[in-house]
Order: C-alpha cells, then sequence, then structure tokens
C-alpha cells in the first residue's frame, strides 16, 4: 500500500487563453488532452502519463483539487477502509470521472483541500521515450519543466482560537497515507505550534507541504527544473514575457531547493523547484527551523520573509 | 527604427497618500506604480485572483478599462460602485483612487508571548 507521487492538480484560470499560454510558452508543459467541458490537460516532457495539470476555466482563481497515484488498484480498497475509519468522509468515483484515469478516491483533507488517490491513467511516455534515450528532447519551449514536482497548500492557523489546521493535515497524511516528516516550522512559545510541515512519499524533500494562515487555500504549485542555469534562463524567460516574479531567483533553507516564485495569469502561484535538495528517507533526521530563523528557512540568502508569502495566495 | 510614442500616460492619484504616479495605457495600475518605485496600492499576484489590491475608483468609468478578475474578491456589486482589483485596472483617462485592499496581517492577534506575526 504506497502513494507514489502527486498525479496533478486541477487549477482554476479567469482566462483559458491566458493560462495555456503562461503553462505551455512560459512554464514549458505540453497540451495533451482538452474535454468536452472545455478542460486542458497539460503534462512535463519527462512525464509518462498523460497529464499532470488541468486547467479550469472559472470566475476565481486557486485549485480545485490535488490528486496522488497510488502503486496497485487493490492499494484503493485499503486506502478506502483506512481514511474512513480515520474518520473523513471518502468517496469512490469510478473510472473515467477524472478524464483518462481509473477509479479513484475522493475526500478532503482536515484542511479542507479536496483530494483524490488513482492507480491508473493513460500512458502516453515521455518527450524521450523509454529505449536508448536522449537526455532531453529538442523543441523545449520556455522553461522546460520536466514535471509537476510537489504542491504548497494554505491552510486555517490560529492558535489562540486553538485552530492548527497544518497539523491536522499532516497527523492526516502521516497516519493514513504513510507519508513521512521531512522539515517542519516551530513557531509560538517554546516553539509549541507546527506553522508549516514538508512531507514526502518518496525520496524528494518534500511530495506535499502544508503552511499555516488566516484562511485555507492554494499556495504553489512546482515544476521540477535540473540546475541553477536552468533556473536563471526560466527567471529570464519570465522577464521577457512580462511574467509577474514574486521571488526573485533563490535558495530555499527548507528543502534546499532553487526558486522562483512567479504567477501565473489569473494569480495562481507556481514555482520552479530546481535541484534535488538532498535524498530524502524515512529515517533522516526531521530538519527543525525555529521562530528567529524563519525568515531564513524560506528564503535562505536574503534571511527576511517576504510578506507576500503568506499573504498572497488563491 | 521609430518608437512608438502613441501611448497615452495617464496621471494616477491614491488620494489616500496623496501620491500620484503615471500609467501607460498598455499597463495595469500596478505595473504603473511598481516600475517606477511608488507604493501605496498592496501588490500581489498581478493577476486579479489574490484579493490584496482592491480600490475604489472615483472617476468616470469611461477612464479606464478592465480584465476579469476573480469573484471571490471583487462582486458584481463591488464593480458597480468602481470597486475593482488595480491588477486589473487600465486606464484610459486620469483616475482618482482610495485603497482598500488591505494585507491580511498578524494572523495571531494580541499574543504577547509572539515575535511571529505576518
Amino acid at each position: 500500500m504506497t502513494v507514489l507521487r502527486i498525479g496533478h492538480i486541477n487549477l482554476r484560470v479567469l482566462d483559458m487563453a491566458a493560462a495555456v499560454k503562461h503553462y505551455c510558452d512560459v512554464v514549458g508543459l505540453i497540451q495533451t488532452h482538452q474535454d468536452e467541458s472545455g478542460n486542458i490537460y497539460l503534462k512535463g516532457w519527462d512525464e509518462w502519463d498523460k497529464y499532470s495539470v488541468i486547467l479550469s476555466e472559472s470566475d476565481s482563481a486557486g485549485m480545485n483539487h490535488i490528486a496522488y497515484k497510488v502503486e496497485s488498484d487493490a492499494d484503493l480498497d485499503l486506502y478506502h477502509k483506512s481514511i474512513k475509519e480515520y474518520g473523513i468522509s471518502v468517496e469512490m468515483v469510478p473510472a473515467g470521472t477524472l478524464a483518462c484515469t481509473g477509479r479513484a478516491l475522493r475526500f478532503n483533507l482536515p484542511s479542507g483541500h479536496e483530494m483524490y488517490l488513482y492507480a491508473e491513467k493513460e500512458f502516453v511516455g515521455t518527450a524521450v521515450g523509454s529505449i536508448n534515450p536522449d537526455p532531453w528532447p529538442d523543441g523545449l519551449i520556455g522553461a522546460g519543466a520536466h514535471w509537476l514536482d510537489h504542491a504548497l497548500l494554505m491552510c486555517e492557523f490560529d492558535p489562540e482560537k486553538q485552530i492548527n489546521k497544518v497539523t491536522e493535515s499532516t497527523d492526516f497524511m502521516i497516519k493514513v497515507l504513510n507519508f513521512y516528516l521531512v522539515e517542519k516550522i516551530m513557531v509560538g512559545p517554546e516553539g509549541a505550534f507546527q506553522l508549516a510541515t514538508w512531507l514526502s512519499c518518496s525520496n524528494t524533500p518534500h511530495d506535499i507541504a502544508f503552511v499555516g494562515g488566516p484562511v485555507m487555500g492554494f499556495h504553489h504549485a512546482a515544476f521540477f527544473l535540473d540546475s541553477w542555469e536552468d533556473v536563471l534562463k526560466a527567471a529570464d524567460v519570465m522577464s521577457k514575457n512580462k511574467v509577474k516574479i514574486d521571488v526573485t531567483p533563490q535558495r530555499h533553507g527548507v528543502t534546499r531547493g532553487y526558486t522562483i516564485y512567479f504567477f501565473d495569469p489569473s494569480g495562481n502561484r507556481n514555482e520552479t523547484f530546481g535541484g534535488l535538495g538532498y535524498l530524502a528517507q524515512r529515517d533522516r533526521p526531521v530538519t527543525v527551523w525555529t521562530e528567529d530563523e524563519l525568515g531564513a528557512s524560506i528564503f535562505y540568502h536574503t534571511r527576511e520573509l517576504v510578506e507576500s508569502f503568506t499573504t498572497v495566495y488563491t | 527604427m521609430k518608437i512608438e510614442q502613441t501611448l497615452k500616460n495617464h496621471n494616477i492619484t491614491i488620494l489616500d497618500t496623496n501620491e500620484i504616479f503615471k500609467c501607460s495605457e498598455n499597463d495595469h495600475l500596478l505595473v504603473g506604480m511598481r516600475s517606477l518605485g511608488k507604493k501605496g496600492i498592496p501588490s500581489g499576484c498581478h493577476g486579479g485572483g489574490c484579493g490584496v489590491c482592491k480600490v475604489k475608483i472615483h472617476s468616470d468609468k469611461n477612464n479606464y478599462k478592465t480584465l476579469s478578475m476573480s469573484r471571490a474578491h471583487i462582486s458584481k456589486e463591488d464593480e458597480d460602485n468602481g470597486v475593482f482589483l488595480a491588477c486589473r485596472v487600465f486606464p484610459l483617462g486620469d483616475i482618482e483612487l482610495n485603497v482598500i485592499g488591505k494585507i491580511k496581517r498578524k494572523c495571531i492577534n494580541g499574543s504577547k508571548n509572539f515575535v511571529f506575526n505576518y
């Protein structure tokens, strides 16, 4: 019973044409499908399943749902039982509910975010194939992102009212979905409150992250790049396209990633996540960041928290 | 090469601070404000999604045009009252406005033991 990785994310966009242009020409994803309702499906060149991003036109921005792929179809029955036993209402939806995807479990995290688990999605292969492949394909556009790497979800956090959905969602991910804690930020008297967590189900420093804020929402979806050089080029691509950059290339203290925060044309934050950080392992000691070094945990060079990091999200 | 000079600049006045900046018809108000280092309106996602740059425009509706913005932050009634997200407003004439949007601060209000706030 194993969760393999983040499978896809479904984002709401205000202007579909502008969104497709951004995700294809700037991020470098490839459109693979469009359904009858007009939703557009995209993937990175290095991904082998049909899609990792779904764009849905709407009158508000944000995230509709996030989905994780599990190892086998039988796992879905086991997770169905364990999610229910944890006390969260869960529904098995038939194949095709999610486009090109087998049956899936639908439920909401304690923070309220809608999540799916699925085991099968149409295979299309990477852009270089699997037989004697070249290291990268010709014709990459924009940043040429490899794959959807992770997402960060904002969870309601108000210790005075004893609300901490970061802790609740983290507990669920660990106890039920068998993720493990990799890094965390502790704040308050004697570091009593868990403000943020980074969790993995694989060997990357995070497959999902939770940060506390005034209301729940979507903070960012990150796309993988190989190197610092790729991150610099991605930032050039963004400026050429007049993309709103939130934070220029910098290193995260947490996860050691090389980052750029930027916004899609509907205001949904994206990230380029460069480098693998380190090999995450279940027995690796959890990295703890304290409140006095909060700035450095997110923005390692400036060591200052950018106000928009915790206040601007969709 | 001839440099195009046909684009008009308009005066944008933030009544709260008496700050005035020039903004071209091709740029939304936050680009006009930020490109010359001016401040006054909170600057967020620049895509009409996050809602921090809410303003009340007092000038005539013919003095600006808007792009679509999130209904989670701007209702139809807001629009009828001249309330918009500054990052979706493009000037066609001079504009006077008040700032409504505030960065949500201090999630943990009043906790004396906390040095942490937003």
